[in-house]
């Protein structure tokens, strides 16, 4: 068996022109990635554990004022300032998927790696919150259920591009497009957000990343950020 | 005159240290033989006659080839043969018993990973893998023993060197743990 599998450069685009900050994806990834309620106690100290959050904006002066919405997951940065400060290795670049994963039996919560992520983007489990009996029953086996003391953030729903993998694998082709869907982009009514491999020119990821529109966050500090975001500025069909 | 023993030289705390000592050692030599023995099953299955009479070990473990979890056998699989057969030896008829009243047997899992840990059977089914590979010669035990020291090093020296030219794949962290 000396299969040659080509590394995967998954990517995603969040068109915010199509977001309405409705919040199905932070709830879908809460779902998809077993992560705990922290309540709203717990939120107010800043111990909140989101993946995945939407940053809201007001344009234009009362009253004529409007939102914008800005979902900011892990940006799974090629050059990632999370990975070289963490003592133990726990926050590694995957050579593999290309993405920056956090291994969470070694990691010793010294939250230095959330310190330097410019994007706010990692989440520390302060406490084991507790997944009593009707909750228990929605945990996904596929995702660890994270403990009290290490440092989490988004996977790009690492669990669901391992199981196309391995079916693709199974049926002996290519992975096609489109085919691992994050569970914020399964949940995005009004499909804002695209996910797959930015590697492969004619896949919709690409298509869209190449896009007029498309600016990544904090682009200036050189982290190489897989994340596409785009935004017409208003100004829409010339 | 005697001079005064300084304080580490007092064989009271000696004595002390050894017995702590002694009692925390136990504790672990304990916990590693408690971890690495066979766990009490609910009926001593014998894998040796099973695997002695030619039954392949994806007919009770029928997840390994498809999927993830090769899993344990059901009340089904057991009775759908053992029900034609006899039932006069105590084993047999704690079989019968499960069987008849169709209860499923609470086999107790030998080779458990941690939940970190995403272990998939069937690349390594399809990669042809034999099953004793990693799970012992079955032929020989009856109940299913663990294999000491079936660690993340276990995995990765066999990954080496079974395909040095996929290890990056086979080696990257998102592999197993997520």
């Amino acid at each position: 068996m000396s299969e040659k599998v080509e590394a995967k450069k998954w990517g995603m685009v969040v068109d915010l022109d199509l977001c309405t900050g409705c919040q199905a994806c932070v709830t879908a990834c809460a779902m998809e990635n077993n992560i705990p309620y922290t309540g709203e106690d717990e939120t107010a100290y800043g111990r909140g554990l989101h993946w995945i959050r939407i940053q809201r904006y007001w344009k234009g002066e009362y009253p004529e004022v409007s939102p914008t919405h800005q979902p900011v997951m892990c940006q799974q940065c090629g050059h990632a300032p999370c990975e070289p400060v963490c003592p133990v290795y726990a926050s590694v670049h995957s050579e593999e998927e290309q993405i920056n994963v956090q291994v969470y039996n070694r990691c010793v919560g010294t939250r230095y790696c959330a310190n330097n992520c410019p994007y706010i983007s990692r989440t520390f489990n302060w406490f084991d919150y507790p997944h009593p009996v009707p909750e228990s029953y929605s945990l996904n086996p596929d995702v660890t259920v994270r403990r009290r003391g290490v440092m989490e953030k988004c996977t790009f729903c690492v669990q669901r591009i391992r199981h196309a993998v391995d079916t693709a694998q199974a049926e002996g082709r290519e992975i096609e497009d489109g085919e691992v869907m994050t569970a914020c982009q399964q949940a995005c009514p009004t499909g804002a957000i695209i996910f797959g491999d930015l590697s492969k020119k004619e896949s919709a990821v690409s298509q869209a990343a190449r896009s007029q529109r498309s600016f990544r966050l904090l682009e200036e500090l050189g982290t190489e950020p897989k994340v596409v975001y785009l935004k017409g500025g208003g100004n829409y069909g010339g | 005159m005697q001079r005064k023993k300084p304080w580490w030289q007092n064989a009271g705390l000696r004595i002390g240290i050894a017995l702590v000592m002694l009692v925390l050692l136990g504790g672990a030599a304990t916990g590693v033989v408690i971890t690495q023995k066979a766990p009490q099953q609910p009926i001593e299955f014998p894998h040796n006659f099973h695997v002695g009479t030619g039954i392949p070990c994806a007919y009770c473990h029928s997840g390994a080839e498809t999927g993830p979890v090769a899993g344990l056998p059901s009340i089904e699989t057991c009775w759908g043969c053992h029900q034609q057969l006899r039932t006069n030896t105590p084993r047999l008829a704690k079989l019968a018993e499960y069987g008849s009243t169709n209860t499923p047997i609470p086999w107790v899992p030998v080779f458990i990973q941690p939940d970190f840990v995403h272990f998939n059977h069937r690349p390594h089914v399809a990669a042809g893998l034999e099953c004793k590979t990693c799970h012992g010669d079955t032929a020989g035990q009856t109940v299913a023993e663990p294999i000491p020291g079936q660690n993340m090093g276990w995995c990765l020296d066999c990954h080496y060197k079974m395909a040095p030219e996929n290890f990056t794949r086979l080696s990257d962290c998102a592999t197993c743990h997520y």
